[in-house]
């Protein structure tokens, strides 16, 4: 009953502002929507990227975060899809979590729901092994795993994730085979690769930066040297081809109006060169990497096509 | 690195600093305190608002929070038989006898020294032992963390006296409850009937306040007419300083700091675990263990020394490692990150003074836990008991809806409550013991999960559950604890022949 009184009232608000207000976007406090609670990587990004898109969307701006957690993600991302495309209310949006979960169960959204202002970090996927498993370069562990299919373990945080789909790239480019083990979590399967529980893990590079004295990392999936940790070799330094990474980054409800979208991605496309923004993202472990607009929406596309292809010959549940 | 401890000690005694474990304190005993509000809720309710404060106001709160909240748990659990916490279950077991025999205000004066006690004790630790004691948990892989939780749930249906197979079924209700929701490995739906709100499982809390919170208040009800308070006029309170000479655990605190401690560092276990293994062993290792559960004040050391020693111990994984031994401790790790503490090996180098400052702010909360929680436990939650019962019963369901639906701010929560509620009801009146119930649910997901991530790493060969000496001592303890008690009766019942 107060919902419909609410709707009601937006609506009605709406359609008195619509016409002159817009021009003046934004003239009500904006409210960002993270699916994970505070203090998460994803709600840390939200949270430090507010203060300076306030600043870039000027007139005295103010953006809201308010956490919906639960089901990995997916009750937040669904609120902020089915919201009115007022620009508003905006969302928080990982790849290719969000993607993946679209084709692994039913989900309240797809990838036509949204308007794609910016992808905001990408946290790019590492290999690494254990100490105790003597596997020290990409060769060693390329030469056991085509001897012994199968008998490497390889520690992920989840199936179906970015590391994930970076062991299924790994898998098809060097015609290998391991054995996942797919903890809850980064940081419990690099716990696990600590104590030499198993031999090989698949996590991001802000996961490990302070782990390297006490893990082999054998290669960063990046085209070029990361500027997070830049003494660690990409894999395409080694011959492989391998790039992938987790991304974070920020969408509104499909349908918003174009001055206001245009707004918006002016001031995300801003973050990229403010050099105090990368250096509060780069304490908080945030590897930056802005991408805009119509390129957010194509990187989106193209990683539900690798999902969905990946799903269908290999479902990963 | 003891030079870094000394270093950082000036900065926690600036005022503001020191101000926030105050506030902390009293604020997590007041929400230790209240069925249904948690450390772990207050903590991440906390967490946004600390993004402008200084690191050490915002890290002094939360310590403070966890520190008196592991406390406050403990006040319903004497007065009124709810327990405030998961941790705090264990403490009715005594807590509550000793209230109906007009002792509450010892048993709360117990509660908050021994609480004080533990809290010091691992703090030490984690100061101290830091580094070395992050080491004991890399040796445990999913395959021992397996066993920790089959060990855990053995002792507490075994140990806990009473009858064990219907200990068994308490403990196969919670299991189940534990299966509801995601799917660890694959994130399928398991009994969640198509409900979002299901698929995280079922929040601990939930259940805690369902089970445990509802029959006492049914209770409290049903003898409306009896308008006195369970004990209104003899709480039995006298000066804390007259108190303290009575108090002689020494051995029970000192082996419920060590199990604290040892437990706050294995991965998930927590406080819970952790009280109930050190009232089983202190009562095990008593010279009258016949008198315990009617109202024995060693009982209500022995848990509550344990559920406070767990608390910064578990920050131990949770600052070396970023796994967090307990949830209080997850949601704490997500405040650090807030404010660009990555956890890690680098964090005490690059930090120091925020570290170790942190600890030095565990260890004054734990200080402080005597000086404030003494006092207004006797003075003001204790006064509640002189309402009249109805009265009482009604502010409690009220406390119990509000925080639950305050958990994630919708109804759904409640009426699972209410749903637990009932199973509750019908599980005490048919002489069912409920703690079981909640450590199958905490134990349960973990026992399960590690077990399928242990057999994947073995590629679904169980040998692989055997085969490091760490599992065999835990398989060894849990054999011991299930068969121990039946060899034990047949010994004396040999020589009673004799």
């Amino acid at each position: 009953m107060l919902n419909i009184f609410k709707k009601t009232a937006i609506a009605g608000a709406m359609i008195l502002s619509a016409g002159a207000a817009l021009a003046e976007y934004p003239e009500e406090p904006i409210e960002v929507i993270v699916g994970y609670s505070a203090g998460g990587g994803t709600d840390v990004m939200a949270r430090t990227a507010a203060p300076f898109i306030e600043k870039y969307l000027g007139d005295g701006a103010s953006l809201v975060v308010k956490n919906m957690p639960g089901a990995s993600g997916q009750i937040g991302v669904t609120e902020a899809a089915n919201a009115d495309p007022d620009g508003y209310t905006l969302g928080t949006f990982n790849l290719p979590g969000m993607m993946a979960r679209t084709i692994d169960r039913e989900a309240g959204y797809d990838r036509d729901s949204f308007t794609y202002l910016a992808n905001v970090v990408n946290d790019p996927n590492v290999i690494v092994t254990s100490k105790e498993s003597g596997l020290d370069t990409l060769d060693k562990l390329l030469e056991e795993a085509k001897a012994n299919p199968l008998a490497v373990t390889v520690g992920m945080s989840s199936l179906g994730g970015d590391d994930h789909f970076a062991l299924i790239k790994l898998q098809q480019a060097t015609d290998t085979e391991y054995t996942i083990v797919p903890f809850k979590g980064s940081a419990p399967a690099r716990t696990a690769l600590l104590g030499g529980h198993v031999a090989m893990g698949i996590l991001n590079i802000s996961e490990v930066a302070e782990f390297q004295d006490q893990l082999n990392v054998l290669g960063v999936a990046t085209d070029e040297r990361s500027q997070f940790a830049p003494d660690l070799p990409t894999f395409k330094e080694q011959g492989l081809d391998l790039v992938n990474g987790s991304m974070r980054g920020f969408i509104a409800p499909a349908g918003l109006p174009e001055d206001v979208q245009a707004k918006l991605i002016d001031a995300f496309s801003q973050l990229s060169d403010d050099q105090e923004f990368l250096d509060a993202m780069a304490a908080t472990a945030n590897p930056v990497e802005v991408v805009t607009g119509e390129e957010f929406k194509q990187l989106t596309s193209d990683l539900y096509d690798l999902a969905n292809g990946v799903w269908q010959t290999t479902p990963w549940n | 690195m003891y030079s870094d401890l000394l270093h950082a000690l000036p900065d926690v005694f600036a005022w503001t600093n020191f101000a926030a474990v105050v506030i902390g304190v009293i604020a997590g005993i007041v929400v230790g305190a209240m069925p249904g509000l948690s450390a772990t809720m207050a903590i991440s309710v906390l967490v946004p608002f600390t993004f402008g404060l200084e690191p050490l106001v915002a890290l002094g709160l939360m310590a403070g929070i966890y520190n008196g909240a592991m406390y406050g748990g403990a006040i319903p659990a004497v007065l009124l038989r709810i327990p405030g916490t998961p941790a705090a279950v264990a403490t009715t077991f005594d807590g509550y006898p000793m209230a109906q025999k007009g002792e509450g205000g010892f048993a709360l004066q117990v509660a908050v020294v021994s609480s004080s006690i533990g809290g010091i004790a691992s703090a030490f630790a984690l100061m101290l032992l830091a580094p070395p004691l992050s080491k004991v948990t890399l040796l445990f892989g999913p395959s021992e963390v397996f066993w920790v939780a089959v060990f855990g749930l053995a002792s507490i249906i075994f140990l806990l006296g009473g009858n064990p197979i219907k200990g068994l079924i308490s403990a196969c209700f919670g299991v189940f409850v534990s299966v509801i929701g995601s799917d660890p490995i694959y994130g399928n739906d398991r009994f969640t009937f198509g409900q979002l709100e299901l698929l995280d499982g079922i929040n601990i809390v939930i259940l805690l306040v369902g089970l445990y919170a509802l029959p006492p208040v049914i209770d409290l009800l049903e003898t409306p007419l009896k308008t006195d308070g369970v004990n209104s006029s003899k709480l039995g309170t006298e000066p804390i300083w007259k108190a303290l000479p009575r108090m002689n655990y020494w051995k029970t605190w000192l082996r419920g700091s060590f199990l604290g401690i040892w437990i706050g560092i294995l991965p998930g276990a927590g406080g819970s675990m952790a009280a109930f293994m050190s009232y089983n062993e202190a009562r095990r290792t008593s010279k009258h263990p016949e008198t315990w559960g009617e109202g024995e004040p060693e009982g209500v050391a022995a848990a509550e020394v344990a559920n406070n020693a767990d608390t910064a111990s578990a920050l131990i994984p949770a600052l070396t490692l970023g796994i967090p031994g307990t949830a209080v401790a997850a949601v704490m790790l997500g405040g650090l990150l807030v404010h660009g503490l990555q956890p890690g090996p680098m964090l005490f180098r690059d930090n120091p003074d925020i570290v170790f400052g942190f600890m030095w702010q565990f260890l004054f909360g734990a200080i402080l836990l005597v000086l404030l929680g003494g006092s207004l436990a006797t003075n003001s939650f204790a006064r509640l008991l002189n309402l009249p019962r109805p009265l009482l019963g009604s502010v409690i369901i009220v406390l119990m809806l509000i925080g639950v639906y305050s958990i994630n701010g919708r109804m759904f929560d409640v009426y699972l409550m209410l749903g637990f509620g009932a199973i509750g009801w019908v599980m005490d009146r048919l002489k069912f013991p409920l703690p079981p119930v909640v450590l199958g649910l905490i134990l349960g997901g973990f026992a399960e999960e590690n077990l399928r991530l242990a057999l994947r790493i073995g590629r679904g060969d169980p040998m692989v559950l055997f085969q490091n000496t760490t599992s065999l001592i835990l398989v060894a303890l849990t054999v011991a604890v299930v068969v121990g008690p039946t060899l034990k009766k047949r010994f004396i019942d040999s020589r009673k022949k004799a």
